[in-house]
């Protein structure tokens, strides 16, 4: 009974080393600001939103500041409806006729961290009807999961399986060529989108396959890579864009990213390595080109790349600034650091010095 | 003996039990109907797809009800037993401390057990009727932490009362409650399935921990 204080101990001492640093963060909080960052066609550079003082500043890469009108003039189609609205907006970029409706189509926004990743499936899917004729989409009145043998519809109403439906599509898929079980599957469920572009999957066989409902019946194309040979996706991704063009975003075990044309090819999207359980990722997409920011532990990545070839157009690599003397102290107080939650996942669980 | 320990326990708290488990089905028959109300104004197949889409499961009220039955039923257990010292009677039973301490921090674990099994197995069996498989895991992955935190309050909470130094209690007590904050880390469904090895850990820690307090108890310890 006497050996039971070693029990107090340990637990005591778990708990400073979880308790600790929290206390310590709740005074000394972090203000890690990351700012926002676009590439600008016409400056060819990149320009970062940074609010100091409460006040937003326009810099660009090369460290010239503008005043928030130079800002937009230089960013004309981030900042198309204040140009429109002062009658600056340029008639043609490039060659290109622009209308606001044009660069609107054509403007969207992508972003996704290990956080959001990094959580428990409910393993149930929404699969909308993605020709209704109408212009707004509605939920179906059954949702499915996935089995070994295939994909299983379960009606909301009567919380049973639709045995006739899931055997028509589990069969259309198993037509293509796919194999089941999925291994990798994402849509978008919600109705708060202009179309419906369905769910991207990949096979037991590690294949690509897009799946939609078209009339309430199943639609399927296999996503061919022989020009890229990938062996392996680990994380895919469907997108609906306004202009149609693109049906989503995958990534391959070399962490290469790719995105998939609306016309079922792969085209190789030119950054650098992007691991979905590591890197937080934001892509915000113009007519003319795509600003790829990467978030790592150590750095963030901004990329400019071609939006129709997707080829690299600039690049900068900026290491996150040195630590502030408040988190050094930290380190040296706190050698030993337990926390339960973590910036990777939405999971519970214990990890030591991961900050 | 251990027979007589039990029923004596029994009589002890047999009001308290009825209440809680008054309460506990009470809070879960609201829960359903709560569900149900839902399921029928806003429509079975939107609350689906909210429930999947914005990973909603409508059991967050049940969230502390678990600790607040552990550390009730400790606090009835133990304080009478504390107060006027009446546990040096227990003590001096002809049984070995540990085996009559045990048997009533096993009493009250085994009813507290069978109070949140009914309400886990109530609410699966309702709910299954309504909501497919998924959902009914997912909500029963989402419970099972607070019910392990209401087992770590009604643990942490005895070590507590059993502790005969106010300053120890005091230190216990700061020890103690981060390990039941713990089990309240988040309210996402069914975020602590890499967790279980170590909450299962700390209560079967926390368990032992209520025979050190008697032992310095029995040392005379004031």
């Amino acid at each position: 009974m006497k050996n039971l204080k070693y029990v107090i101990f340990a637990l005591g001492f778990i708990v400073l080393a979880w308790m600790l640093p929290a206390l310590y963060e709740l005074v000394s909080p972090r203000t890690d600001k990351t700012p926002f960052v676009v590439y600008s066609c016409l400056d060819s550079t990149f320009i970062k939103m940074e609010v100091q003082d409460k006040q937003v500043h326009y810099i660009d890469f090369r460290g010239q500041e503008f005043t928030k009108s130079e800002a937009d003039s230089l960013l004309p189609l981030f900042a198309f409806r204040q140009l429109v609205a002062e009658g600056r907006l340029p008639d043609s970029l490039y060659g290109v006729a622009l209308t606001p409706k044009l660069i609107q189509q054509n403007s969207f926004h992508f972003k996704t961290s290990p956080k959001q990743l990094n959580k428990p499936a409910v393993g149930l899917y929404t699969m909308l009807e993605s020709a209704s004729g109408r212009v707004d989409l509605t939920l179906p009145p059954d949702v499915f999961r996935l089995t070994k043998e295939g994909l299983e519809f379960i009606d909301c109403e009567t919380n049973a399986a639709n045995r006739a439906k899931s055997l028509s599509f589990s069969r259309e898929l198993a037509k293509h060529g796919f194999t089941f079980p999925v291994q990798l599957i994402w849509g978008n469920g919600t109705t708060r989108k202009d179309y419906d572009n369905g769910f991207l999957l990949t096979d037991a066989n590690n294949r690509l396959f897009q799946l939609k409902m078209v009339k309430g019946t199943p639609w399927v194309r296999e996503i061919k890579n022989e020009e890229f040979k990938i062996m392996n996706y680990i994380q895919v991704f469907t997108l609906e864009p306004a202009n149609r063009q693109l049906i989503g975003l995958v990534v391959d075990d070399a962490y290469q990213l790719y995105a998939v044309r609306s016309n079922g090819e792969l085209a190789h999207i030119g950054i650098g390595a992007y691991d979905p359980q590591e890197m937080q990722i934001t892509i915000t997409g113009d007519l003319f080109h795509w600003t790829i920011t990467e978030y790592t532990a150590t750095d963030s990545r901004y990329y400019a790349v071609d939006a129709n070839t997707f080829e690299q157009v600039a690049c900068a690599i900026i290491p996150d600034p040195e630590r502030p003397l408040t988190q050094k102290i930290e380190r040296i107080m706190l050698p030993v650091r337990l926390r339960f939650t973590s910036w990777r996942t939405q999971l519970i669980y214990p990890n030591i010095n991961d900050d | 003996m251990l027979r007589a320990l039990f029923y004596k326990e029994w009589l002890k708290l047999r009001l308290f039990w009825c209440l809680a488990l008054v309460v506990h089905i009470g809070l879960i028959v609201y829960l359903l109907l709560s569900l149900r109300s839902t399921l029928l104004a806003s429509g079975i197949v939107e609350t689906w797809a909210t429930m999947i889409g914005r990973d909603v499961l409508m059991v967050n009220a049940l969230m502390y009800l678990p600790l607040i039955t552990g550390v009730c039923i400790a606090l009835c257990q133990w304080l009478p037993e504390m107060q006027v010292k009446r546990i040096r009677l227990t003590l001096h039973l002809p049984v070995d401390y540990t085996m009559s301490i045990g048997a009533m921090i096993l009493s009250s674990l085994i009813c507290l057990t069978v109070i949140f099994s009914m309400d886990s197995v109530v609410l699966a069996l309702v709910e299954q009727v309504w909501l497919p498989r998924e959902l009914v895991w997912r909500t029963f992955l989402t419970c099972l932490p607070w019910y392990i935190g209401g087992l770590l309050g009604y643990s942490v909470t005895s070590w507590c009362l059993l502790e005969p130094q106010w300053k120890i209690r005091c230190v216990d007590f700061l020890i103690g409650a981060p390990l039941v904050a713990l089990c309240f880390l988040t309210a996402q469904p069914a975020c602590y399935i890499t967790m279980w090895p170590w909450l299962l850990l700390a209560l079967l820690a926390t368990v032992c921990l209520p025979f050190y307090s008697v032992y310095r108890f029995k040392l005379g310890k004031q």
